[in-house]
């Protein structure tokens, strides 16, 4: 094996799943959406990627089905390129440059072969113009798109502010208080408007739009949470319109089922609406979805819908508004107090999900493993209102114990709780054993476990550092009174400051007998079984911003960073600075299991790591312009097995393998390996052809299903077609009640023989009869409708086949079934 | 560990119909009773999804086999121990997901797990039950054995039968396929070595007495280095039967002597679902673990080294059994279904319950015990786990009897401790009881002789109170000390302490504290006591030699509680100061008016702040007197406390102290 020449920074999630509107297949079986840079395949079954399709060079913004090739997907991207892929196998077919931005992507059946975009006018700031694209048939993968036509001017930039209408007649678009509507056929601009007003709870701006797919009706969402449905707007005047009101707040998509009979709405409630026939009194909820609605979108079949939640969760939801399935990708919390921290029993990364909630997720496979709701209070949804929210989370070393902070920002002072769980194993779940409410009067700023790995029971020392001058040390005491069903509980062993300063950070040495905590400008370093003040450590001028000890062989050392640019290294057995360097260091994280200590620095826009031992004072490994953004955080998980490094200089990845957190939330690890060996599982999978037996019935559907998807356009002409040529006999079988029917055998024949009816049995004279009668018949609800054209859908292909198989008839097969059409059909007369 | 990892992953014994995915066990597939196969996420013991066949009663599910990761390179000339290596270091993501099902009626699914569906159908090998499903670790092979005699290899890119032999007499209930995937061994009642490419026999092994149902290789190469190794002699593999409990460990020699088991492991019961991890390097043991049909799991550890003639047992077998405090009092045993090693062969991947909704569990080694029980509640564990299944949530118990520390509470702050000798403090300290219990000890050695006439009828006087009071404090009634403490008179009390004898005082004191910490309600009538008892036990409390620690917890108390007092306070002071200056500015104007506003304002910050009812307020002032008087007091001992704290820098209390006293 060839030794990898560097390490790359990889990507490896908690990207953006709300960048645009998901879309499901044709069959409704996956579900394609974007996801930062990528374009993902989920399977709607299992929830589980299938595909990663990378390629875009920046965020994607717009997912498209090609409508002429239901395999096939567009996707736009802000790197100003259209990509068309080949979604099942994962391949780029075509990519197109248009060159601009490109903000919104839109595809129509009827136009043949351009999409819709929203780009920037060119010239202008904050202006965007509908164009349409022409994508050019030529050969070749990498294509030029240079054919623009504006279609609207002035448009909003959100892919939410755009519809097209029915057929794709006509597009509307609105921002702010204007709706604007373009015939596309009668190219003529029609604009409208709503009289601005601005109440408390907001204005009624326009934030989404959508439009009927069969009829001519438009439903905008305003941010005071009203829907309006619009409708005769072909006419400048005499256009009318609706009002739904049921959000309290902004509107955030809306959505028409398939039929266009319903009408989905969400907003920040995290509640999904579905209006009835576009009246206001008929709706059904679905409440408790966890977090806002950012995006609503429906599978063509209309069996299933999905939403998408800023917190980077894709829910899929049936038809009758029940939850199907949830993908979860890593929750982007507004602020990442916690830190990453690693829960030693799953091997889980933890961080704050949910508010008031810790998310365990899953590196290996890139999704959560369960998010545990530590506060424990209803959330809720209102600007302005304070809630509880983790600060600080710890686990001890074998992941028995769990200390949370909570805290809730109050007027005067923040209120404080440190929960302490215990992880029962009988119940396998955690186990809340002490609550300290205000553990200290101001905000905690850093809280550590003793790390002790033989004697975790009686040795274990939980030490918080607060901003009101003290670090308490917390120990487990054997709880005494005879009522406490536990047997230990926590209390509070020692109180420490120094000359009044803030504690800012605390840890403990590698073998747990001293404890480092930092007041502002000075380290000072405590005997953990006396508690007695050792020696202090500074560096002036600035306050330290981050403390570690360093391990294995280079325990002798204090390592600190201080906000005025210098990392410090400092010899506790001389008491004396070791050595010091230079640098704005924003994280450092040692790594458990190794001397390593990564330190990453920000500097001139850019971030940088350096990967040192503290025993030297040369980085072991600089890499420059790790990303652009800011690292907020970092953490050395611990792999399962020692890896194989070629290369030297790489070694220290070998035990554990270091993940960052960006300002934007970007989870991003350090590879050595090459690219190929990492690339997407599906490249890799095993090609199992799919070869399933070809049983007869399903020869039939399957030819049938052909057949169905080329009429899927108007489906509702051949429903009603359908219809019409429904079966008597099977219909008298399917609404007479069971227990005046007779006899099974005696049904049998005639159900056969009702599925041989072809064409020229529909001459005779008795099926002549049925057909009057079945005229007579008052139309059935909708649903009984939905069994009888599938029953026919079903029976339209047995003709085709015995098309083929008639001549193969035998003689007495013949007879036979000259018999059952001769068949006396009295009975069902009588009734 | 290739052959661990791919071909003998699912190495189970033919009987147990579930199998771990690949090399980092994501998934857990068990195919129950009901013919439903169910996938399980083993991170988060979470169903994944639920697949049903067509045919589940008809053709049940006989056999499960995960296909190995990934389309790997055809076997470089380094060898099987270098291919591995490379398949180590490759992510571990997502591997291939498809599932070989072995019906009943001898057909075979293959099923993907990751798309939910089923991806083709292997017809028209067996004509009979399928015993065995394995999968080539290097090329998409698939090669099963069935009730029909027969070995069939399946190509499952074309889904078609390459080859098609007869493997025995009598059914074929097992395979494996070798490390370097040349071979292949196959059991009815003997064992066979196939050579794959000419499919001819290469060795018998023969000793089973009854059907092998299942066979996996120990090793991927031999463990004397210096000999050539040329793909399988010198080999080991293990093999167990049905009704048997011995599991047979073989090796392929070079010579065609040996031909019985080089030695044997003893279980309780015949082995249902074995794993192991395969050793490299020659030092290091193989870890075995058999899951028994009694529901026991057994663990060896061994390193192969040759013959050995007495049968080994195990080094530690692992229980599993319900708690049984509440409700049913015997604990039953939970059986475990299946077990695997983790990655980092330091942990145990167990699985337990029925097999409709197991749980899985990842615990870590360790086999100095020998014998480990584990106690689990499955009721109360799949209770927590129904709201899983669709929002991922999960919520940690909290009991009511959890420990609740609330400021001013003892062990919310550290205890005021005299500065004593450091380690028998340290005792002392970790258990706050001790000290409540010296308090009793004391009380005792105190031998007081209290007139235990009560005063008769009617109702108690103020000297009876002195009486009651001792001896409620002694007896420690409670009903005698409410009818004593809940006394509002000023009056009474003042008498009632002042005659009480002299030794009671600091057990009054305790029971003070301890009454103080209880609602609002009931402090603000110990507030009267303890006014009373400083005023005029001020003199004996200042002798005793241990007052600190004595009073310590009450100072702490009182010190949270003047907390939010003071900034009350000082709302009151400048409150004070505007509504006087607006007087003298408008004396003319009517004074009542202004003291009405001053009121009503004031009353509303106390009750926002303070929480506590008014008659707190309207104590204040007496509240600030005992504090003045306790600050006496503490001041004596003030100079120990900073001497004992100077590592601090300063006291952190004096500052308090000074405020408090504005």
């Amino acid at each position: 094996m060839v030794a990898p020449a560097t390490l790359r920074v990889v990507r490896c999630g908690g990207s953006t799943l709300h960048g645009a509107r998901a879309v499901f297949s044709a069959d409704s079986k996956y579900l394609l959406c974007a996801a930062g840079d990528f374009v993902k395949m989920y399977s709607v079954a299992t929830e589980e990627t299938l595909r990663v399709m990378g390629g875009h060079a920046d965020l994607v913004t717009g997912v498209q089905l090609n409508p002429h090739n239901h395999m096939q997907l567009y996707s736009s991207s802000l790197d100003g390129s259209i990509k068309l892929w080949d979604f099942m196998d994962g391949i780029p077919i075509k990519t197109f440059t248009v060159g601009s931005k490109l903000l919104a992507l839109y595809a129509l059946a009827s136009s043949e072969d351009s999409v819709f975009v929203v780009i920037p006018k060119s010239g202008e700031r904050d202006t965007f113009q509908l164009v349409s694209v022409k994508l050019t048939k030529a050969a070749g993968q990498d294509l030029e798109a240079k054919e623009l036509s504006v279609v609207l001017d002035g448009v909003d930039a959100s892919p939410k502010h755009i519809a097209f209408g029915r057929e794709g007649e006509y597009v509307a678009s609105v921002k702010e208080v204007n709706l604007q509507v373009f015939f596309f056929k009668r190219k003529q601009l029609n604009r409208f408007s709503v009289s601005a007003i601005k109440t408390k709870s907001g204005n009624n701006h326009f934030t989404c739009i959508a439009c009927h797919p069969t009829e001519d009706c438009i439903a905008t969402g305003h941010a005071d949470g009203k829907i309006r449905l619009w409708r005769n707007f072909y006419h400048k005047k005499d256009y009318t319109f609706s009002t739904l009101h049921w959000h309290h707040d902004t509107v955030m998509d809306l959505a028409f089922s398939m039929e266009g009979t319903s009408l989905l709405s969400g907003g920040v409630e995290s509640v999904l609406v579905l209006w009835h026939n576009e009246s206001d009194c008929q709706k059904d909820f679905l409440p408790r979805l966890g977090s806002a609605i950012e995006y609503i979108s429906m599978s063509s079949d209309g069996a299933l819908c999905c939403t998408l939640h800023t917190d980077n969760r894709i829910t899929i939801i049936n038809s009758n508004l029940r939850f199907s399935k949830s993908i979860q990708g890593l929750i982007k919390s507004t602020d990442v107090k916690t830190g990453l921290v690693v829960d030693p029993r799953t091997k889980a990364l933890v961080l704050n999900g949910e508010p008031g909630h810790l998310q365990f997720y899953c590196l290996q496979s890139d999704q959560q493993l369960f998010s545990l709701d530590i506060v424990q209070r209803q959330y809720i949804h209102q600007a302005g209102l304070n809630q509880a929210d983790l600060v600080k989370v710890a686990f001890s070393a074998q992941g028995k114990w769990l200390a949370t902070v909570e805290e809730r920002e109050e007027v005067t002072d923040p209120e404080l709780q440190l929960k302490l769980w215990f992880y029962d194993e009988e119940t396998q779940s955690f186990k809340l054993n002490t609550r300290i409410n205000m553990p200290h009067e101001d905000h905690i700023t850093d809280m550590c476990f003793r790390e002790m790995d033989e004697l975790e029971d009686d040795s274990l020392i939980l030490v918080t550092a607060g901003r009101d001058c003290v670090f308490k040390v917390w120990v487990m005491v054997e709880d005494t009174d005879p009522e406490a069903q536990q047997s230990v509980s926590w209390s509070c062993d020692f109180v420490g400051s120094y000359h009044n300063y803030q504690a800012t950070n605390c840890c403990f040495s590698e073998d747990g007998s001293l404890l480092a905590v930092s007041f502002e400008e000075t380290v000072t370093v405590w005997d953990s079984v006396t508690w007695d003040l050792k020696c202090t450590f500074c560096h002036p001028p600035g306050k330290i911003r981050n403390i570690c000890f360093g391990r294995l062989t280079c325990s002798k050392y204090l390592i600190g960073a201080t906000d005025y640019g210098f990392l410090c290294c400092w010899n506790l057995l001389s008491c004396a600075l070791e050595w010091s360097a230079h640098l704005n260091v924003l994280v450092l994280q040692p790594d458990p299991l190794s001397e390593h200590i990564a330190a990453v620095s920000w500097l001139s826009k850019e971030s940088s790591l350096f990967v040192f031992k503290p025993n030297e004072p040369r980085p072991i490994y600089i890499q420059r312009n790790l990303c652009k953004e800011k690292i907020q955080l970092a953490a050395f998980v611990p792999r399962d097995e020692p890896e194989t490094i070629g290369s030297e200089k790489y070694h220290w990845l070998r035990r554990s393998q270091l993940f960052f957190l960006t300002d934007t939330q970007e989870l991003m690890t350090l590879s050595a390996k090459s690219l190929e060996e990492r690339l997407t599982p599906s490249s890799k999978q095993l090609a199992v052809e799919e070869s399933l037996p070809v049983t007869p019935f399903s020869l039939l559907l399957g030819k049938h299903r052909r057949q169905q998807s080329q009429e899927d356009i108007d489906l509702g002409k051949l429903v009603h077609n359908k219809h019409k040529q429904d079966s008597p006999a099977v219909k008298e079988l399917l609404h007479t009640p069971a227990h005046v029917l007779p006899s099974a055998s005696f049904l049998c024949p005639i159900f056969i023989n009702s599925l041989l009816i072809s064409k020229e049995n529909k001459s005779t004279e008795e099926v002549a009869d049925e057909v009057e009668m079945e005229s007579e018949k008052t139309e059935d609800d909708s649903d009984e409708e939905r069994g009888v054209t599938e029953m026919e859908q079903e029976d339209t292909s047995p003709m085709e086949l015995l098309g083929e198989m008639t001549c193969k008839l035998s003689k007495s097969q013949e007879k036979e079934l000259r018999k059952i059409r001769k068949m006396d059909y009295s009975w069902i007369s009588a009734f | 560990m290739a052959a661990a990892a791919c071909g003998g992953e699912a190495a189970a014994a033919t009987r147990a119909l579930c199998a771990f995915s690949p090399r980092d066990r994501r998934f857990f597939a068990i195919s129950g009773s009901d013919g439903r196969l169910r996938v399980w996420e083993t991170a988060n013991s979470r169903l994944q999804h639920e697949y049903v066949p067509s045919a589940h009663l008809s053709a049940a599910c006989t056999c499960l086999a995960w296909a190995p990761p990934g389309g790997r390179p055809p076997p470089s000339k380094d060898g099987p121990q270098r291919k591995k290596r490379k398949s180590e270091v490759a992510e571990v993501d997502k591997q291939l997901d498809v599932l070989a099902i072995g019906t009943a009626v001898g057909s075979i699914l293959l099923y993907s797990t990751v798309k939910g569906e089923l991806q083709s159908k292997l017809d028209g090998g067996h004509d009979n039950r399928v015993n065995c499903v394995r999968w080539h670790q290097d090329n998409c092979c698939l090669y099963s054995c069935s009730e029909d005699k027969h070995i069939v290899e399946w190509n499952t890119q074309t889904c078609k039968v390459k080859c098609k032999w007869k493997g025995d007499n009598s059914s074929v209930t097992s395979l494996c396929i070798s490390p370097d995937g040349k071979m292949l061994l196959s059991a009815g009642r003997t064992i066979k070595l196939w050579d794959l490419e000419t499919k001819e026999v290469y060795r018998h092994f023969t000793g089973h007495a009854t059907s092998v149902s299942s066979l996996m290789f120990t090793t991927v190469k031999p463990m004397n280095e210096n000999k050539s190794f040329d793909g399988i002699t010198g080999l080991y593999f293990l093999s167990g039967a049905i009704h048997d409990r011995l599991l047979s460990v073989w090796q392929i020699r070079s010579d065609r002597k040996e031909k019985n088991a080089v030695m044997s492991f003893t279980v309780t019961d015949e082995p249902t679902f074995i794993d192991l991890t395969v050793s490299e390097v020659k030092e290091e043991p193989v870890k075995l673990a058999v899951v028994c049909r009694d529901g026991q799991l057994h663990l060896f550890e061994h390193i192969l080294n040759g013959y050995c003639k007495k049968p080994l047992t195990s080094n530690c077998t692992i229980q599993i059994a319900t708690p049984g405090n509440d409700g049913d009092s015997t604990p039953k045993p939970v059986p475990i279904l299946a077990a695997a090693f983790c990655t980092d062969k330091q942990s145990l991947l167990l699985v337990y319950g029925n097999t409709l909704q197991p749980i899985i569990e990842k615990v870590s080694l360790n086999t100095a015990e020998s014998h480990v029980c584990l106690i689990r509640d499955i009721q109360k564990v799949l209770s927590l786990k129904t709201d899983v299944a669709l929002t991922k949530v999960k919520t940690p118990v909290v009991n009511l009897d959890t420990k609740v520390l609330v400021p001013g509470i003892p062990g919310h702050s550290t205890a005021v401790k005299t500065p004593s000798s450091g380690k028998e403090k340290k005792k002392n300290k970790r258990k706050p009881g001790e000290t409540e219990e010296s308090i009793e000890q004391r009380l005792e050695a105190l031998d007081i002789d209290v007139s235990k006439v009560k005063t008769p009828g009617g109702l108690p006087q103020t000297d009876s109170f002195a009486v009651l009071l001792v001896q409620g404090l002694e007896s420690n009634d409670a009903e005698i000390l409410n009818r004593v403490l809940n006394t509002r008179k000023e009056n009474v009390i003042k008498n009632t302490v002042a005659r009480m004898p002299i030794h009671a005082v600091i057990p009054l004191l305790h029971e003070l504290t301890k009454r103080l910490q209880g609602n609002p309600y009931s402090a603000s009538l110990m507030v009267r006591w303890l006014k009373s008892v400083f005023t005029l036990h001020a003199s004996y409390l200042s002798t005793l030699p241990d007052l600190i620690p004595q009073l310590g917890m009450l100072y702490q108390l009182m010190e949270s509680r003047v907390k939010t007092l003071h900034k009350l306070s000082r709302l009151h002071g400048r409150l004070f100061i505007l509504v006087t200056q607006v007087a003298a500015s408008e004396t003319v104007q009517d004074v009542t008016e202004v003291n009405q506003t001053a009121k009503l304002v004031y009353e509303d910050e106390s009750s926002e702040e303070e929480g506590s009812d008014d008659e707190m307020i309207a104590d204040k002032d007496s509240d600030e007197n005992w504090d003045e008087d306790e600050e006496k007091e503490e001041q004596s001992d003030e100079q120990d406390m900073t001497v004992e704290k100077e590592i601090n820098g300063d006291s952190d209390l004096e500052p308090e102290n000074e405020s408090e006293e504005e």
